[in-house]
């Protein structure tokens, strides 16, 4: 009995259970279901049937597993140019650092399932996004490394793209924090309430979210740095196997991950359901509802693929700063006035 | 004396030499090799010199899928190069082939019943919008936008299914003879014509709604790969490309063939040149070949059957082949065929392929097989554009161009 207790509390030890159970199993499972939705609707629209074959019963959802399985095992090639450690090494970091912000996300507000201590979760917001910024240096570094054309250039693309994109998803991240006056994430889901998501109260900040979370996770119509015709895979060109799959899943989780954020900050986090004491109700519900937005924030991203082409690079920069920076910085400016009219 | 110094584009070798090689690469350049093994890229290579993001000089290299069509075509009689000819382009199998046999009739001194040629020319214009579907799909893909891929190879399933209804096959059709086609259509074959053009009809609004009026393709598109008439005119850019540009040239019109003088079409010329007109002009293109297509078949449905072979063949049937003939409507080879002779002399074939204008010279010295053939198809003449027009564009304008000009490489190296 002891023993079983210990290993449930392990278990259910919040970073163990947040960033690996969790978070890497659950996103795993979330850019399974998402890629499956992704290529399912798309088929939809293309009037195809999409992947079916792998298990008919299901939708052919168990193609994506058969196709991870097939990453996992496939004989990973290095080629004999490329500078070995870094090589290995990003793909890896980018990975762990990739789902590092579930370890500080906290979803839901009884104190006992927070990941990290009372007196740390006041800056749970910065922490998170100070995580999310770290990734694309690990795929700017894998482009390095392989040296080859194509990768080296779209190494440099992933560079701008980020450059300009992430910092607009940070700012219209912050946008609900300005407005509540807090870096908590916790209070501002409990700011938001029933009703005062800040999807209504700021849809400018939002939408530039929305934007920006596409763009710098490169999802797909947006996925310049990668863009086949010019640059075969960008960065990724010269990886095989369980680092490409890394390299790749990376961005998935990427995406994830701002799915989270944008569903505690705008999509009003755990609500419908207030949290109250013991693993269900404290816990398990919450949680459930903070990732089911966050997978209909992420799937609303993925298809847009069905719908629009790739931008040009100097388009999508031109974009950036054009026009989503200044909606971010209207949206930020909302969120003054609605600091200032004390809506919260 | 060895001097280490590299002096610009080469350097001095143990004599004092200069040593230049092939290609000059200036300073600051960054060098990459699109194709051939790219996904981008066809069967061929641009060789592309980057200066940042901007394309300062690129070199396309074709001739990876050179199959010897010429030489082949001389040694396999003067009926068997049409079969070996469609490999040059088989989704537009009809057309690339039709010059040479409007060449070789042109030697026999032959010349098909009226039925035959709306027959041929109801399978070009077949062909010819699915090459134009086949052409946006890769465009589709190249812009990132698979929902065009899909629906334009989708959509092109259905004129392939036309074209088997009408020949048999479908791709490699094999239908033009000489002096004549090879079946004539089935009964059930106007209907479905019609309801294909109507299908299409409909789907090309769809079309435009999703791709062509889409602001990001629209943005990729316009005003990108700018041919000007004068240079399109200059380095003898052919077909939708050529009429893009304001050139109103097409062989339909110039120098008719087949049913094409007896039918009522119009051949769109858009004036800007870039990446969009082109794709328009492919658009408006659809939309004439469907006229065209449901004309042929009214008057193909309002006519006679009569045997679809010239009258001069048709009096050397046998019995057999005559009887099939008149219950089918199939023209059966003459087992003649197969070392047939053709009188001296030479001749030139021109057609409107669905990429432009295609040549083929054919000289005979009156023997079983052709003593030469020359082809020059509509790809082969396109293909000196992407070095004039990609300079000064960045490099993700690439694709809109190489999609837009719709170079097709196995039909350019033959």
């Amino acid at each position: 009995m002891s023993v079983l207790d210990t290993v449930a509390s392990l278990i259910f030890y919040p970073p163990i259970w947040q960033l690996l159970i969790l978070g890497f199993g659950g996103a795993l499972v979330v850019a399974m279901v998402a890629v499956w939705f992704e290529r399912k609707a798309a088929a939809r629209v293309q009037r195809r049937i999409g992947p079916y074959w792998a298990s008919p019963r299901l939708g052919g959802l168990m193609h994506l597993m058969a196709d991870m399985l097939r990453y996992a095992f496939q004989q990973v090639v290095i080629p004999r140019t490329v500078d070995f450690w870094p090589f290995i090494a990003a793909p890896i970091f980018g990975m762990a650092l990739s789902i590092l912000p579930f370890a500080v996300t906290p979803l839901t507000s009884n104190p006992n399932f927070w990941p990290l201590p009372p007196a740390l979760m006041e800056y749970s917001l910065l922490v998170a996004l100070a995580i999310t910024t770290l990734p694309p240096i690990f795929i700017i570094v894998s482009g390095w490394a392989a040296n080859n054309p194509f990768t080296i250039i779209g190494g440099v693309r992933e560079a701008f793209i980020i450059l300009s994109y992430e910092l607009i998803a940070i700012l219209s991240l912050f946008a609900p924090a300005v407005a509540v006056g807090s870096l908590n994430i916790v209070d501002i889901v409990q700011a938001q309430g029933l009703v005062k998501w800040f999807i209504v109260l700021n849809p400018l900040a939002f939408l530039a979210a929305i934007l920006a979370v596409a763009m710098s996770t490169s999802a797909f119509p947006f996925e310049i740095p990668e863009s086949e015709p010019e640059v075969v895979a960008g960065p990724f060109t010269e990886y095989s196997g369980i680092l490409y799959a890394l390299n790749m899943g990376g961005a998935y989780m990427r995406r994830f991950v701002f799915g989270l954020l944008i569903s505690l900050m705008f999509l009003g986090g755990w609500y419908p359901i207030v949290p109250g004491e013991g693993f269900i109700l404290g816990y398990a519900l919450p949680s459930l509802v903070v990732v089911v937005k966050a997978v209909v924030v992420v799937l609303a991203i993925s298809f847009l693929r069905a719908i629009y082409g790739r931008y040009r690079l100097d388009q999508a920069l031109d974009m950036a700063w054009r026009l989503v920076l200044p909606l971010t910085l209207a949206g930020i400016l909302l969120a003054l006035v609605e600091a200032y009219l004390g809506i919260f | 004396m060895v001097e280490d110094v590299r002096i610009y584009g080469g350097w001095k070798d143990e004599l004092g030499l200069k040593v230049v090689p092939s290609k000059k690469i200036g300073k600051d350049l960054y060098e990459v090799f699109i194709g051939p093994q790219h996904p981008g890229s066809g069967h061929m290579r641009i060789t592309v010199r980057l200066d940042g993001d901007i394309i300062v000089e690129a070199d396309p290299d074709i001739g990876y899928v050179h199959r010897t069509m010429e030489k082949l075509g001389e040694i396999r009689g003067w009926i068997k190069p049409i079969p070996l000819f469609e490999r040059m382009a088989i989704h537009d199998a009809c057309n690339i082939t039709m010059p040479y046999v409007l060449a070789v009739e042109k030697l026999m001194g032959v010349e098909p019943p009226l039925r035959a040629k709306y027959l041929r020319s109801l399978l070009c214009e077949i062909n010819r919008i699915g090459a134009h579907l086949y052409g946006f799909a890769i465009f589709g893909v190249f812009l990132g936008h698979s929902t065009m891929y899909m629906w334009a190879m989708g959509d092109r399933e259905v004129f392939i299914e036309l074209a088997e209804a009408l020949t048999g096959a479908r791709l490699t059709h094999s239908y033009p003879l000489p002096g004549g086609a090879r079946r004539d259509i089935p009964a059930d074959f106007p209907d479905m014509a019609r309801r294909a053009v109507n299908y299409m009809r409909k789907r090309l609004k769809e079309y435009e709604k999703i791709f062509l009026n889409n602001p990001v393709i629209r943005s990729r598109l316009e005003g990108v790969g700018v041919i000007s008439k004068g240079l399109a005119a200059e380095l003898g850019i052919v077909g939708p490309n050529a009429r893009a540009s304001g050139i109103g040239y097409d062989v339909r019109i110039v120098e008719p063939y087949d049913a094409y003088p007896e039918l009522d079409f119009e051949v769109p010329v858009f004036r800007e040149g870039d990446a969009l007109a082109r794709t328009m002009v492919r658009v408006e293109e659809i939309k004439q070949s469907l006229r065209i297509i449901e004309q042929a078949v009214e008057w193909l449905e309002k006519n006679p059957r009569e045997p679809i072979v010239d009258k001069y063949l048709y009096g050397k049937y046998p019995p057999l082949h005559k009887k099939i003939m008149e219950s089918e409507g199939r023209a059966k080879l003459l087992p003649i065929s197969a070392a047939m002779k053709v009188p001296k002399g030479r001749a030139i074939g021109r057609a409107e392929t669905g990429r432009g204008e295609t040549i083929y010279y054919v000289e005979s010295d009156g023997g079983v097989n052709p003593y030469r053939v020359r082809i020059v198809t509509a790809s082969a003449r396109n293909a000196i554009a992407f070095k004039y027009v990609l300079p000064g564009h960045k490099i993700m304008d690439l694709p809109a161009i190489y999609g837009s000009l719709d170079y097709f490489p196995p039909e350019s190296d033959r």
